[in-house]
């Protein structure tokens, strides 16, 4: 059975306890944010999530999307759910109050994300990609295109799309062929097919903004002559409203492994008008704007199924009685002890748990930065906040989709056989999380983002960022007893990310091949420090608590729980990417294409 | 005749050209007689040739080494002082590009001159033929062409045209001065229009106005065509025109045009444009001007570069042009002239023809291939010559792309057919002669490249960073090979593992290499990656390397001569101040520049330096003098600009040598170290009486000095307290000893201190960024 409660607890620890020193100060412009007041938003979140999402996630599994007529409906209960979730106020939680947002912090932002994902994976995209838009658009579109886009667009009652995917090009956009021609008014009549695209038409919204690359007449070829263009579905009017059709057809809709409820579109463009957004041929600096922030909402998503999966798994393992425990019996009423007493179910019940909990501290902490980049007033502040979302953005994506995918299967496998019946609800959620480790750039791309572009950007400066905290923690920290096993864990797997950061450095100098077959491993690594860096505060923070004498003593007992299976089950992958990673490329590489 | 040494000589014409080339006869060492004529106005009648000593004194670059230089020149005017000439040995004529006033001058020259004084012209322009007519056979027989490049002192090239009457001696002796004395690397050049270097670069600058022109390329484009990617620097042809003067094109032009013969293709492309014209009219000439090609314009947001449009005649913005990209940019030219597009149809425009331009003047300009091709790289800078060039091209294949264009096959390109003008044969570099046989590249006497070596034999030991190579006689040297000479771990490994092999095989060690820079020091990208990441293990294990490495060198049980050239710093400035004696190129350009990046020196430094300074004469006794010294030199990052002065600054020791030609260095300094060899004894171990406490406060003060003058900044106090700690021996006090290695550790501490602090990261970054200074 599908089961989520908003893990309130823990976000609520991650948000007022775990990084209130991270070294980005206090944040004037969000000081109006109390703890209080966020604490009540993130209640009201899981409402909605708990109450209204939940309940449609299987509905729009099973339903899904359906295409009659050139219009694409969505699974029923969807377009109420969105009324209500519009009306409520949450499309324009983290929007810029410029245009009728919010203006939360990203931090709280990110943690609704994270349950809006957990309920219902497939409604999320909906509003989710509305907002990468909205940034874009605020960061590149003209004034006349922000007023005539962004009010809508951030109240809801417009949605957004991402239109790069072509038949013949996705990973390599450079290939991409839809065009648009120069009109005599200043806009552009757009023309070409793009595939795959999330929410590129539904019935929930009155009109659809499409953020399109498309090459101009005299572009340079590949990644330098790509631009980006706004192209509604309808025209506005003058009073705003929508108005005519404006050439956007669907061609089809794609039949998935999972993400049912959300319609995954094949569009066409016909001689649609069009207007520039950013400058000529830059088209790629402002969809990566979007892209970077839609990466880490599609790690939340990640993080956000991981969850559903691991409540429904203790769920089943509390309830389903199967044989006996070694220790003893523990349920001497029953005809057996629930699965959850044998240490196999528990392990893979820990492993989704710190798992989760080890990506809620990062995505807490990316989110602070996230904030810091935008509201810090100290220049050195803004740039360190820069950098370590840039360097940790990669990270987070493929990290926590990977961990996600991974927890979905694990829930699976406490089910036994009944996971693997439709009905039981959590397979579901293996074929949902799969897509998030590939749209977005593939996991495989994030990681080469990781090491050919993040860690050598400005001789290594993102990476300082991440690596001096940590040696400052692990320094400071390394004579105190109560934290003992955990920093020399801590410190031994640091130590091997940075002989592997300054290895792949310079191997991947000489031959750019050795530092991308490390690659994969290296961004595991970074997570495992990462998570291990926050597990080890966590359980610094939880321990100070509990000798303080808390009223919520369970809380901070599991959390040290949790951090010390971590560092004694899930850390010591560390040693196996720093042994791969060292390897080099010669085994991954050296078989002729012939031989496979 | 017998060679006469040169003494004393006198330059004629004080104008930027004749200064520039007194002065670098002055940093040789040797008296000059500067004189120019008596000014129509005012009563000092030496007002031209003081003048012009005086400007020099205020130039940048520097035409002359150190101030002692200055002193060797002799002003005076060639009405009151020409009977002086009677006291030189070589008189160079440097006055205006007038035939008549030269032969005036000549004629007066000839009465008062000692026969077998040679007098040479420096004209780029005139035939000799001309200059010594109505000569006497004797004036003839000293006579000759000197043919300088701008400025004197850097520009290595000196063409050299000899007359049918010249005697050999004369010539012999003039070469050999400007050789040895002066540094200049001679090229003999036939009495042809131009001579050699200015032939084809005038043939190459006017294709390339052409072709930008008739292509419609932006001057931004242009040049990232034909500048680094053919191994020419990066101001490229139009960004060469504003350095020399747009003005003087028109010069060159009419001169070659009225003394080339009538067959020559420069007919063909000479022509004047009309924006070009405009500009000269208008005053916009270049870098001296209004602005050129190129202008900085000032605007409110500060300074912005623009570029001329050539094709509307207007300043716009200066655009960074898609340039030639993969292979094309890295100096395969084949590919470069086989892109598609406008880059590869400018760049055969321009080096086609400039090649097979250059590839005709085989004999008629030049002897040979070699001439040609050392003419250009040490005239106009060029990383090859054109038949290096035309040897990356393909010889058969520049023939055939111009024979299929119908133009003309130079007997060069004929004679070599399918095979290259250069190639090595047991490890001797030869070249293809008119003759169609290959004939070895013979040195002059003395001159000694490490890049022969390296033809001709394997490395002794070799890594990522360094190499041992066995230069002869039992000398071996030691090469950086990393981007920019930049030392690392792999460097100090070598020297590691060098000392005992050295010490078993071989008698003594120079520190050498080829490169224009001997070292830019410690490799900084690596070093702030390693911040980045907080390995502060591994910058350790760096310093005290380093610091092990340097120190072994020092007490190795034979000689080590170190051979700089050029930019010696940080790191590369310690490991001189390591080895036994020092045998510098007069270009040495070396200091201790940490406190620049925010850290003080690590490999050893401070003490050599206390060392140095202790020992130097007219040194007040006691510790604090010799401290205060070096805490003025390294606290300011202060650095050499020649090597007489960086024995000013003590970096060197007064019996340390100066070589003035590059191509001596790694001979002369291989000869200091073989007279080394008998008897060497390694030095031993200083200790130090280092002012304590006391002399830290008192450096700070002086620093606080700075600060109140506003030379300094608030982190630079931080730094420079952290260099005077360390100066003055920490805590120690005045009455203890403090060992070589007590001082060492302490410089270890205090550079992992600041390595860790964020300004010093900050500066460290920026010097990596932008090559300049962070002054947080």
């Amino acid at each position: 059975m599908q089961v989520y409660e908003a893990p309130l607890r823990d976000m609520k620890f991650v948000l007022h306890e775990l990084h209130t020193d991270d070294g980005f100060g206090n944040l004037e412009a969000l000081e109006e944010f109390t703890p209080d007041l966020v604490d009540a938003v993130l209640e009201e979140a899981a409402k909605v999530a708990q109450e209204v999402l939940l309940p449609l996630n299987r509905v729009g599994d099973i339903e899904g999307c359906t295409l009659e007529n050139g219009v694409v409906r969505t699974p029923k209960g969807f377009r109420e759910a969105y009324d209500l979730f519009r009306e409520g106020g949450w499309c324009a939680l983290a929007s810029d109050p410029e245009w009728g947002g919010q203006g939360l912090p990203e931090q709280v932002n990110k943690m609704t994300e994270e349950m809006i994902c957990s309920a219902n994976l497939a409604f999320s995209l909906y509003p989710g990609l509305t907002h990468g838009g909205t940034t874009a658009m605020e960061g590149y579109a003209s004034d006349e295109l922000k007023q005539a886009y962004l009010p809508k667009m951030v109240s809801g009652e417009w949605s957004g799309t991402m239109c790069l995917t072509e038949p013949h090009c996705g990973t390599d956009l450079g290939m991409l062929r839809t065009k648009a021609v120069p009109q005599d008014d200043g806009s552009y009549k757009l023309s070409g097919a793009k595939i795959f695209i999330s929410a590129g038409e539904h019935d929930l919204t009155e009109n659809i903004v499409h953020l399109v690359l498309a090459r101009l007449p005299d572009a340079p070829e590949g990644v330098k002559g790509i631009s980006l263009f706004l192209v509604p579905k309808y025209l506005p009017k003058d009073d705003g409203t929508p108005g005519p059709a404006n050439g956007v057809s669907v061609a089809a809709i794609e039949h998935k492994m999972g993400l049912k409820g959300s319609a995954t579109c094949q569009l066409n463009f016909d001689e649609s008008t069009g207007w520039l957004v950013g400058k000529p041929n830059k088209g790629m600096e402002a969809m990566f704007t979007m892209m970077n922030i839609e990466r880490v909402s599609v790690g939340i998503q990640g993080l956000g199924v991981g969850e559903a999966a691991y409540q429904s798994a203790v769920w089943y393992a509390k309830e389903r009685l199967q044989g006996r425990s070694l220790s003893g019996v523990k349920n001497p009423d029953g005809p057996a002890d629930p699965i959850i007493v044998h240490p196999d179910v528990r392990r893979m019940l820990m492993t989704m748990r710190a798992y989760n909990e080890g990506c809620r501290a990062i995505s807490g902490w990316v989110s602070r930065a996230l904030d810091a980049q935008k509201h810090a007033t100290d220049p050195e502040v803004k740039q360190r906040a820069e950098d370590f979302v840039a360097l940790m953005t990669p990270v987070v994506k493929a990290l926590f989709t990977d961990l996600g995918f991974e927890s979905a299967n694990l829930a699976v496998q406490c089910y036994g056989g009944h996971g693997y019946i439709a009905e039981s609800g959590v397979e579901q959620y293996v074929r949902d999380a799969r897509i998030a480790m590939i749209y977005e750039g593939t996991n495989g791309i994030q990681a080469l983002d990781l090491v050919g572009r993040k860690l050598p950007a400005h001789t290594g400066r993102y990476l300082r960022a991440f690596f001096h905290p940590v040696a400052q923690f692990i320094e400071a920290h390394k004579e105190d007893e109560a934290a003992g096993p955990m920093i020399e864990a801590l410190e031994k797997a640091f130590g091997a990310l940075q002989l592997s950061t300054a290895t792949i450095a310079q191997k991947g100098m000489a031959d750019p091949e050795e530092a991308a077959a490390a690659a994969t491993d290296y961004l595991r690594l970074t997570g495992l420090v990462a998570m291990g860096y926050c597990f080890a505060r966590a359980a610094l923070i939880a321990q100070a608590r509990l000798a303080e004498g808390v009223e919520d003593a369970a809380f901070y007992k599991a959390k040290i729980a949790t951090a010390r299976f971590f560092f004694d089950r899930i850390l010591p992958q560390a040693t196996a990417a720093f042994l791969a990673i060292k390897s080099g490329k010669a085994s991954i590489m050296s078989l002729e294409v012939e031989a496979f | 005749m017998s060679e006469q040494a040169i003494r004393k000589v006198c330059v004629i014409g004080a104008g930027t050209m004749g200064a520039g080339i007194a002065a670098q006869v002055a940093n040789a060492g040797v008296p000059v007689l500067l004189l120019d004529i008596v000014p129509k106005d005012g009563s000092n009648r030496n007002a031209i040739a003081e003048g012009a000593v005086a400007k020099m004194l205020k130039t940048e670059p520097a035409p002359f080494m150190s101030k002692a230089a200055a002193r060797l020149v002799e002003t005076g005017n060639i009405e009151d002082h020409l009977e002086k000439v009677a006291e030189c040995d070589w008189v160079i004529e440097a006055v205006i590009e007038r035939l008549d006033i030269k032969q005036g001058l000549y004629a007066k020259l000839e009465a008062v001159k000692r026969p077998g004084t040679a007098v040479s012209s420096n004209t780029s322009t005139i035939p000799l033929a001309n200059l010594v007519e109505g000569r006497s056979d004797a004036f003839r027989r000293d006579f000759l062409i000197t043919h300088f490049f701008n400025p004197p002192r850097y520009m290595r090239l000196l063409e050299i045209v000899t007359g049918p009457a010249t005697d050999a001696g004369v010539a012999a002796a003039v070469e050999r001065f400007a050789d040895v004395a002066m540094g200049k690397t001679v090229v003999h050049a036939k009495d042809t229009p131009g001579f050699i270097a200015n032939r084809i670069g005038t043939y190459w600058i006017q294709l390339g106005l052409n072709a930008a022109f008739d292509m419609g390329l932006s001057v931004e484009l242009a040049d990232a065509v034909a500048g680094p990617p053919m191994g020419v620097p990066k101001t490229g042809i139009f960004g060469l025109v504003d350095l020399v003067g747009i003005d003087l094109m028109p010069h060159l032009q009419e001169s070659l045009t009225a003394t080339l013969p009538d067959d020559d293709q420069y007919h063909a492309i000479a022509q004047s444009h009309p924006l070009i014209d405009k500009m000269i009219a208008e005053g916009f000439t270049g870098r001296k001007g209004k602005g050129g090609f190129y202008r900085l314009a000032r605007d409110t947001d500060g300074r912005r570069k623009e570029a001329i449009d050539l094709a509307a005649g207007e300043y716009r913005p200066a655009i960074k042009p898609l340039g030639p990209t993969g292979p094309a940019a890295r100096g395969d030219l084949r590919a470069l002239v086989e892109t598609k597009g406008v880059i590869g149809d400018y760049a055969w425009a321009v080096l086609g023809d400039t090649l097979a331009y250059a590839a005709g003047l085989v004999p008629s300009a030049a002897a040979d291939v070699v001439a040609i091709d050392d003419a250009m790289k040490l005239g106009y800078n060029w990383k090859a010559g054109p038949f290096e060039m035309i040897d990356r091209l393909g010889a058969k294949y520049l023939a055939g792309r111009l024979e299929a264009e119908g133009k003309p096959v130079p007997q060069m390109l004929r004679i070599a057919g399918e095979r290259t003008f250069y190639r090595v044969e047991n490890g001797q570099r030869r070249f293809l002669g008119l003759d169609g046989e290959y004939h070895d590249v013979v040195r002059p006497e003395g001159v000694l490249r490490l890049a022969d070596i390296k033809l001709a034999s394997k490395p002794l030991l070799k890594n990522a960073s360094a190499a041992l190579w066995d230069v002869g006689d039992g000398v071996v040297a030691l090469e950086f090979t990393g981007k920019m000479n930049a030392l690392d771990g792999d460097v100090m490994k070598l020297i590691l593992q060098a000392i005992p092999l050295i010490q078993s095989q071989y008698k003594a060690l120079v520190i050498y290499n080829d490169a224009d820079s001997f070292s830019a020091g410690a490799n900084l990208g690596l070093a702030l990656f390693a911040l980045n990441i907080a390995a502060w293990g591994e910058i350790e294990k760096l310093v005290a390397g380093g610091q092990m490495a340097y120190k072994g060198l020092k007490y190795a049980p034979f000689p080590v001569v170190g051979a700089p050239a050029g930019l010696a710093v940080g790191g590369g400035c310690e490991i001189l101040l390591h080895c036994d004696a020092i045998q510098a190129h007069a270009e040495l350009y070396t200091g201790l520049v940490e406190c620049g990046v925010g850290l003080i020196p690590g490999w050893g430094g401070n003490g050599e330096m206390i060392e140095r300074a202790r020992n130097a004469k007219m040194m007040p006794k006691g510790p604090m003098p010799s401290v205060a010294k070096v805490f003025e030199t390294v606290s300011t990052a202060t650095v050499s600009k020649s090597a007489a002065e960086a024995k000013e600054l003590l970096f060197l020791r007064p019996e340390d040598g100066i070589t003035m030609n590059r191509d001596r260095l790694l001979h002369d300094a291989k000869q200091k170290a073989l007279s080394m060899v008998e008897g060497y004894t390694p030095p031993e171990a200083p200790t130090f009486r280092l002012p304590g406490e006391s002399g830290h406060v008192a450096l700070n003060m002086a620093a606080e000095g700075f600060r109140k003058r506003g030379l300094a900044t608030d982190y630079d106090m931080v730094v420079s307290d952290a260099l005077a700690r360390v100066l003055s021996g920490g805590e120690a006090d005045l009455v203890d000893t403090v060992s070589e290695q007590d001082l060492l550790g302490l410089e270890r501490e205090t550079f992992m201190r600041l390595v860790r602090e964020p300004r010093s990261i900050a500066r460290v970054e920026h010097m990596l960024g932008t090559g300049k200074p962070l002054r947080n």
